[in-house]
């Protein structure tokens, strides 16, 4: 069979994706509308405050290539955040606050990923409920106040730089190419694909898709606990709201990002660019000085005109 | 009957062999007592009827079923089948009709799925040996492609491909085939006999099944026919004729003879195409169909006749040309087409043609709403009246108008949705392989449903791939390539062999 495998046609909008396109659209906006934006501190601003959202929205597209959702994410960064807080105060170690912001997240997702893969419930509902009792946990453990106080040592990892570059940048980029080896080089990143694919196959294969599900929703939740480190570092202090709304950000920057939500098509890059271009459009909003509500009716906005410019693109 | 002996055959040892295999379900004895031998280099064919066995026997056979008493033998050796992992060992590969591939992973990761040679850093792949190893296994089936494509964007025939080097990979020397040309062209179907040819001279053993007559005389070096989960017969090719075949799979003589009662003179014009082109690749289509005809639309998968029938029906953008439908000039979206009284029957009932989920009587009156509730509301009885009255009508096999759809059987499947039609008033019916997944029994069933409907006035048009089933049943036939009208053949011309011929792509 010698057919062509697909044919290349020569629009040159279908070698762009939308959110590349979106990205480069927000910044030449806001360095015409938003006086600094363009300033290097400006920008480094950016960057250091979008590290947060990359180590959420990374395993959120493996987690959604599975044909998942893990909604739990930003109640259960807010709980290991507050372990974090909690943990490294008592104890005076910023390691003894990380492994246990680490132990928490971690069973939250082995949770999430028991009640997908093994009870069945759907990821919706599953990390709605997980979702729930991380908030519940959060007051319980904050008893509704902000954890203060906390020691240098944690709160240095937001400020302090390796070689010129931020430490929250460097964690960011580690995450990012720690992710891009284990879904384009491993065998486990290989599954993933196949996880969302078609399940029959890993089944025909010997393998157990509940393990691997598991497995990635446990990377999310262990994210999530690395993740409530730079939290805490970066407010000083734990906090019972510090992760609101964050999964809606993770979510929207896989979806700007050009992952779809079937079928396991997942593009690790896009997501990287998503979160960009979500932390551009607040940080630009910011600039012009628009209030939160504004912006996150904005991040709304941003996932639906890059799924249509996507849309435009697979029809043109 | 199972106790008959193994026919002659050149190699005394069958490569496999299954004695008195049962198999039950709640409710339904799958398999009983069913043995099965096969021989190395042999092209097995496997026949039955829609729920002879032939799926269960597979899957107890590649050990996704566990059989419930019987035996396996391979090279003459007591040995189990309990899980998959047992009959890989054993060479055993199966290739699904629905692929067991996944979509965004490209073609040397899906055939070692699960099998990567490991790199040095634990939990790795070996790039290198994974894409020597893709480009030897696609050489040895002679399948010519960049190995790194992703499966996504192959065609069903390259896709099946990749299965079978999926399976040659794993060393497999038994190769089962579901139906493997069912979605194939003519032309892919010749690649995929000439590949089978070599596979068998190479000493592998091939499992078929198939419904194709033509395919089980071409290709098969021995005929297993199940029927209701029993052995029946195990004949050779040469000692059988279709007809014979036909009598073993259903068990009584089926009257093959098309119910058609063909009409004297054809009725008023009802539908006129003139010069229609698509966005879709269809160009210049002209075609008629009167009151009281079955017009048959035939030519090669690919060549444009589903999207004639989309077009018509106004779920694809004409982009010139007249579609004049019962006097009327008609243009753009199904609901209007629908509302005019032209219903679509497509070819994935499953998918574009029924509510699987929801009752018989819920899709039976889906396409009616409109006319059968003007004031909006729901009305309970209403809908019943007319579900019972088309149970009855279309004979549809159901144990009430409560029944899930998804649970019937393909043939009372097909009925729903032509019933949900006829619901509504239509006029012209479109089918689109029509007798897809239907057993022999059930096909002739929905002929002669056909036939009634286009003798009380109605018309249809006519997509099939069974060459055989549009020269019985239709009053004419239009012969597509390449995305237009290559001929029009007439009762008198209409022969298997003027398809082909009007059909096939010029060298």
């Amino acid at each position: 069979m010698r057919e062509a495998a697909a044919v290349s046609t020569p629009n040159p909008l279908q070698r762009i994706p939308g959110v590349a396109m979106v990205l480069v659209l927000l910044i030449a906006l806001f360095s015409v509308i938003a006086p600094g934006f363009l300033s290097a501190a400006n920008l480094s601003n950016v960057l250091v405050q979008s590290t947060i959202l990359t180590m959420l929205a990374l395993p959120m597209t493996l987690i959604i290539m599975t044909e998942g959702l893990d909604l739990s994410m930003g109640a259960v960064l807010t709980l290991t955040s507050l372990c974090v807080a909690v943990v490294s105060l008592a104890t005076k170690s910023m390691l003894l606050g990380l492994g246990a912001g680490l132990l928490v997240g971690t069973a939250f997702g082995v949770a999430n990923g028991w009640l997908v893969a093994i009870v069945g419930i759907p990821p919706f509902v599953a990390t709605l409920g997980t979702l729930g009792m991380a908030q519940g946990l959060s007051l319980i453990v904050s008893d509704g106040q902000s954890v203060v106080g906390i020691p240098h040592s944690v709160r240095d990892i937001y400020s302090a730089t390796l070689l010129g570059v931020p430490v929250p940048i460097v964690m960011a980029l580690v995450t990012y190419a720690a992710f891009h080896g284990l879904l384009y080089h491993t065998r486990f990143g290989t599954y993933i694909f196949a996880l969302g694919g078609n399940r029959e196959a890993l089944r025909y294969a010997g393998l157990s898709p509940n393990k691997l599900l598991i497995a990635v929703y446990a990377i999310g939740g262990a994210m999530a606990g690395i993740a409530g480190l730079l939290m805490t570092a970066r407010m000083n202090s734990g906090h019972p709201t510090a992760g609101l709304g964050l999964e809606f950000d993770a979510i929207a920057a896989v979806a700007v990002g050009g992952t779809s939500f079937e079928r396991g098509n997942g593009w690790l890059l896009g997501t990287l660019l998503g979160v960009l271009s979500v932390g551009v459009l607040r940080n630009g909003l910011n600039l012009i000085s628009l209030p939160s509500s504004v912006q996150v009716a904005s991040v709304g906005v941003l996932v639906i005109v890059a799924l249509f410019l996507d849309g435009l693109r697979s029809r043109a | 009957m199972s106790g008959a002996l193994p026919i002659e055959v050149t190699s005394p040892t069958p490569l496999l062999e299954l004695r008195g295999i049962s198999k039950e379900f709640p409710g339904v004895k799958a398999l009983d007592d069913v043995s099965f031998a096969v021989y190395p280099g042999e092209v097995h064919m496997l026949l039955g009827e829609n729920g002879a066995g032939k799926s269960t026997l597979m899957k107890v056979l590649c050990g996704a079923y566990s059989a419930d008493a019987g035996e396996f033998y391979h090279e003459g050796k007591r040995v189990a089948i309990s899980s998959t992992a047992d009959a890989q060992k054993l060479g055993i590969a199966v290739i699904f009709q629905e692929f067991s591939l996944v979509p965004y992973l490209d073609i040397t990761q899906n055939i070692f799925l699960g099998r990567e040679p490991r790199g040095r850093i634990p939990g790795t792949i070996d790039r290198r040996k994974i894409l020597a190893d893709a480009k030897r296994v696609l050489g040895t089936i002679g399948f010519d492609i960049d190995h790194s494509t992703i499966v996504d964007k192959l065609g069903v025939a390259q896709q099946q491909m990749v299965e079978i080097a999926k399976a040659i990979s794993q060393n497999a020397r038994i190769l089962v085939m579901d139906e493997p040309t069912a979605a194939l062209s003519d032309r892919e179907t010749e690649l995929l006999f000439e590949l089978i040819a070599r596979l068998k001279a190479d000493g592998v053993s091939i499992v078929y099944i198939s419904h194709r007559m033509a395919e089980v005389f071409a290709l098969g070096d021995r005929i297993t026919v199940l029927r209701d989960g029993r052995r029946i017969d195990g004949v050779r090719p040469a000692d059988v004729t279709p007809d014979q075949l036909v009598r073993m799979m259903v068990g009584r003589n089926i009257d093959m003879t098309y119910p058609r009662h063909f009409a004297d003179k054809p009725g008023e014009l009802l539908l006129e195409v003139k010069g229609l082109s698509s966005s879709t690749g269809i160009s210049d289509i002209n075609i008629e169909v009167r009151r009281g005809e079955i017009v048959g639309l035939c030519g090669l998968v690919g060549s444009g006749r589903s999207e004639v029938a989309r077009a018509i029906f106004g779920a694809d953008p004409v982009t010139s040309g007249e579609i004049i439908f019962d006097g009327k000039t008609i243009s753009g979206e199904p609901d209007l087409a629908a509302r005019r009284g032209i219903a679509l029957i497509p070819e994935s009932r499953k998918s574009e043609g029924l509510a699987l989920l929801r009752s018989v009587s819920d899709n039976l009156v889906v396409s009616a709403l409109r006319k059968l509730f003007p004031s909006g509301l729901f009305d309970q009885r209403a809908a019943q009246r007319t579900s019972d009255g088309l149970i009855r009508q279309l004979r549809i096999a159901t144990p009430s108008v409560r029944q899930t759809v998804g649970l019937l059987s393909g043939g009372n499947q097909q009925k729903v949705v032509i019933g949900k039609w006829l619901a509504a008033g239509s006029k012209l019916f479109i089918f689109d392989e029509p007798t897809r997944g239907i057993d022999i029994g059930a096909k002739s069933e929905i002929f002669a449903l056909i036939d009634r409907l286009v003798a009380e006035g109605a018309a249809a048009l006519m997509i099939s791939s069974e060459q055989i089933e549009i020269c019985h049943v239709c009053d004419r036939a239009y012969v597509m390539r390449e995305g237009r009208i290559a001929g029009h053949l007439t009762r008198h011309e209409l022969t298997e062999e003027n398809i082909v011929r009007l059909g096939m792509h010029h060298a």
